[in-house]
């Protein structure tokens, strides 16, 4: 390759990348602005970090203005100034703590149940239909497989009145449960051909040392799996966390809100007069998603495209 | 009574799958099987239902006003976004792939994906207040530059609402497109492309003649993915536009939402989305029947 080429591509990804991010650039740095100043200027750094920055770097005895809290603006030495602007920074992440911490921990409650019922099921339902024939099983697995072709625009309705007349609106088995059954499909599907390539040898021996389908699961199939299983529950959490549709029609009352439908409903209450709050929620429901990101990048990228599978 | 070994077997399996066919038949087959029997009936909630035949779809097809408009907003933002997600993401995962050292090509993956890390509720509405709203970015920026009668409200104003919906998520470098676009370019055998450099075929020659045939599976499988959402999203309208102003941005799934959800028309909206599971399944069909992947073609070489 020409030497220019690779300047150029840098160039070109570097400006593509910017532009992608720019939104969440806007919304880190909207987290620690006042509405007064969001009103009087659009691009502005936070005021709160200018002064911060003026006051950690004050010559002895130089004085600021900061605001008493009557919300009088009173003289004060540098270290008031210090505390003063760093309480005025963290004020919309605690408002916005405060208002989406009840979210939060029902999504990971859902998240998590839904992740652990679907990596069972599912790994068992593909372990049965991977490692044995018998009179149905191929029909069996085309049956499950089938269950893609419908669309959730389909079954959207008709879920609502299925999950109403079983009496579970406004409970956290309204999510948990639709989700199992529709989250196994694409884990059986993964776990299927994960268990299929498992050499045949291995299951031979347990079964002549005369283990049953439990010790072959336990023993041999779980410890040889942790790759199929961790793409499963990383999909399976980055589904749960991000559906907000289904949670915002299913929780009538409004009291089991999962972080994606609470942002919504926060976004249209008394928060949304101070972006602070809003911009500072939305990068809270952010976090854990960053820390699963961060903690297992490698099982995360195949599992986006582990779901690439010959349309 | 005997039972044989195999039967016995046979029988062992099947208790295990119970609990997964227990629920695909209780949470997925009857809401399947009831979209399509309560499409033919009217009824609210509580309320005594009536059996009318084929009248929702003779409703919907025929005499509402929204099902025209609504169909057409679909194919205009789900032919925009056919168009971005087969070119954009491919021509930034094949920029990617062609950066000579690994570390880098690593990084901007991973940079690319950061965006998929925030909930989708959450981007629509950065957007909302960012971009669109009176005083957000795009609308400064307008101002800074000395163009303020263009700033308007983007998803306000009946003749921008549609395109500024279209528009949303500029430059379009979606993280997971990138990065099956990039699984295709990297499966390509190392041997094709030493024979494509010995006969001199490099660049953008190489591009269409050598790279965009071998990813002609992840081509179709995005397009089928976007096609699928294009048809039957409708999230982001719900929270960018409410399908305002008017009709401008209404499209079927959020009429069949207002129809259960506001109106409480179930039997209406159940119809109404038979008709969009119809349109999905058409054009899927016609996708995988019309549109060869890269292992179709090598078979008809």
């Amino acid at each position: 390759m020409e030497r220019w080429k690779v300047p150029a591509i840098h160039a070109v990804l570097i400006c593509l990348a910017f532009m992608t991010l720019l939104p969440f650039f806007f919304t880190v740095n909207n987290i620690f602005r006042t509405r007064p100043e969001f009103d009087r200027e659009f691009f502005s750094l936070p005021d709160c970090f200018k002064d911060l920055s003026q006051a950690v770097t004050a010559e002895e005895g130089e004085t600021f203005e900061i605001e008493n809290e009557e919300g009088e603006i009173v003289e004060a030495g540098s270290d008031e100034a210090i505390s003063f602007n760093l309480r005025k920074a963290a004020r919309g992440p605690r408002l916005a703590w405060r208002a989406i911490r009840p979210y939060m921990v029902n999504s990971l409650w859902v998240s998590a149940v839904t992740a652990f019922g679907v990596a069972m099921l599912g790994s068992v339902t593909a372990y049965i239909l991977a490692r044995y024939q018998f009179f149905g099983s191929r029909l069996t697995f085309l049956t499950i497989i089938s269950t893609m072709m419908f669309p959730a625009v389909l079954t959207l309705v008709p879920s609502f009145l299925l999950v109403k007349k079983l009496g579970l609106l406004n409970t956290y088995w309204a999510m948990i449960l639709p989700y199992i059954a529709g989250g196994q499909v694409f884990a059986i599907f993964v776990f299927r051909s994960f268990f299929a390539g498992l050499p045949e040898d291995l299951f031979e021996s347990a079964r002549i040392d005369g283990a049953g389908h439990f010790r072959i699961y336990w023993n041999l199939v779980l410890p040889l799996s942790k790759a199929a299983f961790s793409v499963v529950i990383i999909m399976n959490i980055i589904g749960t966390w991000n559906n907000f549709l289904w949670p915002f029609i299913t929780n009538t009352e409004g009291k089991k809100h999962v972080v994606a439908s609470g942002l919504f409903v926060l976004a249209t209450s008394e928060h949304a007069s101070n972006p602070a709050t809003l911009y500072a929620a939305y990068a809270i429901s952010s976090i854990p998603m960053l820390i699963l990101f961060v903690y297992a990048t490698r099982p995360f990228m195949r599992g986006m495209t582990s779901g690439a599978f010959k349309a | 009574m005997t039972i044989g070994h195999r039967t016995r077997a046979t029988l062992v399996c099947y208790a295990l799958l119970l609990p997964t066919l227990a629920m695909l038949a209780v949470f997925v087959f009857t809401p399947v099987i009831w979209a399509f029997s309560r499409s033919l009936f009217e009824f609210e909630i509580g309320a005594a239902s009536r059996f009318v035949g084929l009248t929702n779809y003779q409703e919907y097809l025929g005499r509402d006003p929204t099902f025209l408009p609504s169909i057409a907003n679909m194919l205009f933002l789900t032919l925009v976004a056919v168009f971005v997600q087969l070119t954009v993401p491919l021509i930034v995962a094949k920029l990617i792939h062609s950066l000579p050292r690994e570390r880098w090509r690593y990084i901007y993956r991973l940079v690319f994906l950061i965006p998929t890390l925030v909930p989708g509720v959450a981007v629509m509405l950065i957007w909302q207040g960012m971009i669109y709203s009176d005083r957000g970015m795009l609308n400064e920026f307008l101002r800074g530059i000395g163009l303020a009668s263009w700033a308007t409200g983007w998803l306000a104003n009946p003749r921008t609402a549609l395109l500024a919906v279209a528009m949303i998520g500029l430059p379009f470098v979606g993280g997971f497109q990138v990065l099956i676009y990039y699984a295709g370019l990297s499966a390509i055998p190392e041997s094709v492309n030493e024979a494509a450099a010995i006969e001199g075929c490099t660049g953008v020659g190489k591009f269409f003649r050598i790279d965009l045939p071998m990813v002609l599976s992840q081509l179709k499988l995005i397009l089928i993915l976007t096609i699928i959402t294009g048809v039957q999203g409708f999230q982001h309208l719900l929270i960018l536009t409410e399908g305002g102003p008017g009709f401008r941005t209404m499209v079927p799934g959020l009429w069949m939402y207002y129809n259960a959800f506001s109106f409480q028309r179930m039997g209406y909206a159940c119809g109404i989305g038979v008709v969009l599971f119809a349109i999905v399944l058409g054009l899927t069909i016609l996708n995988i029947k019309y549109f060869r992947s890269t292992e179709e073609l090598q078979e008809a070489a």
